[in-house]
């Protein structure tokens, strides 16, 4: 568990010291692809915990995932539909979904340890 | 072996997921939501305001350059800019009232009414208030007088015309009938629409007041004679830079 949390620091660390900035225009791939990195780390949690982490599921689908969402970003932005939101959407309820479960996990395990 | 490896992939998309992060924070982005067609037609005002603007400016800065080319070609003939200066003082002394001036336009006789008075009639309707003669004066700029004069007196966008019993003062001088207006512009212009029907003049001429109009090809008025002062009023500088 703390291992990822070392990777987010590390990454926060390479964001801050990188020259690059996004344009306004593409701020919302932007936090899409936030929202997908880390629907796939709650998703890899999760199933690390379930010991059923698959590598070639893990990878396929953040990025399958992060290229769907920019492509209805990119519709949306062409129709004026803010069709990105389906994204948010489904990465959100995902995301506590896969807490939820990861938070169990933690709890029973807890408890295991207790007795 | 299985979980180990997991933890690199979570490692490695943890990273990603900071990076991106801290980008987006970085590049302080405040969201403009979604672009509502309310929204999309405010922008489109501002941007049109901010173009009108624009248009002035550039208007502006022409003015500027050609008012230096001026100086600069009467420095190069002349070898000084005074008499370009000069020119342009005499014209914003002309715009302000300030100097005799001469032109087309129209003569204005207003006399107080000569018929008899009967027992039961206002002798009030039969005599030139304050108000006929401030509504007189604002018909003529109504019709794009450029230059008014009351018995000499200069008429500026300052003046002030009140009762004063039997006489009316104007800026503070005492002035008796019969009024004079003089008037510069389109002498048909002003003649028109000082004659027009339902114009003041018209309506007074119902209680005999005495009024002539009459056309010219040149009149001259006097500039304004007291000394104009500015108390209060403060310019603002704007849009320069030193």
């Amino acid at each position: 568990m703390i291992i990822p949390l070392l990777g987010l620091l590390l990454g926060i660390f390479l964001g801050l010291l990188s020259p690059i900035t996004i344009p306004i225009q593409y701020s919302t791939y932007m936090s899409i692809a936030i929202l997908a990195a880390l629907d796939s780390v709650f998703g890899g949690v999760r199933s690390s915990l379930e010991n059923s982490f698959d590598v070639e599921i893990f990878i396929s689908g953040f990025f399958a995932n992060a290229v769907l969402a920019a492509i209805l970003t990119y519709i949306g932005d062409q129709l004026g539909v803010p069709i990105y939101y389906a994204a948010i959407f489904a990465f959100g309820v995902r995301l506590f979904q896969n807490f939820a479960i990861i938070r169990r996990y933690i709890l029973t395990r807890m408890k295991k340890n207790n007795k | 072996m299985k979980k180990g490896l997991a933890v690199y992939y979570l490692f490695a998309i943890a990273i990603l997921l900071g990076f991106f992060l801290s980008i987006q924070l970085k590049s302080d982005i405040t969201s403009p939501g979604i672009i509502t067609i309310s929204k999309l037609i405010a922008m489109e005002n501002d941007v049109e305001n901010i173009e009108v603007e624009v248009n002035n400016l550039k208007k502006s800065i022409y003015e500027l350059k050609s008012k230096l080319n001026d100086y600069e070609r009467s420095l190069s003939e002349s070898g000084s800019i005074y008499n370009s200066m000069m020119e342009e003082w005499k014209r914003i002394r002309n715009l302000a009232g300030l100097e005799r001036i001469t032109g087309p336009g129209i003569i204005i006789t207003m006399n107080d009414s000569d018929k008899e008075i009967g027992v039961a009639d206002n002798p009030e309707l039969y005599i030139i208030h304050d108000i006929d003669v401030l509504e007189v004066v604002n018909e003529l700029r109504a019709a794009g007088a450029e230059a008014i004069s009351i018995n000499g007196e200069r008429i500026l966008g300052t003046s002030s015309i009140e009762c004063g019993g039997p006489i009316i003062i104007i800026d503070g001088h005492r002035h008796a009938t019969p009024f004079i207006i003089r008037a510069i512009g389109d002498p048909k212009v002003l003649e028109a629409s000082i004659l027009a029907p339902d114009s003041y003049i018209d309506l007074l001429e119902y209680t005999g007041i005495q009024i002539n109009v009459r056309k010219a090809e040149k009149i001259v008025i006097e500039g304004y004679r007291a000394p104009l002062k500015l108390k209060y009023l403060k310019s603002i500088e704007e849009g320069e830079k030193k």
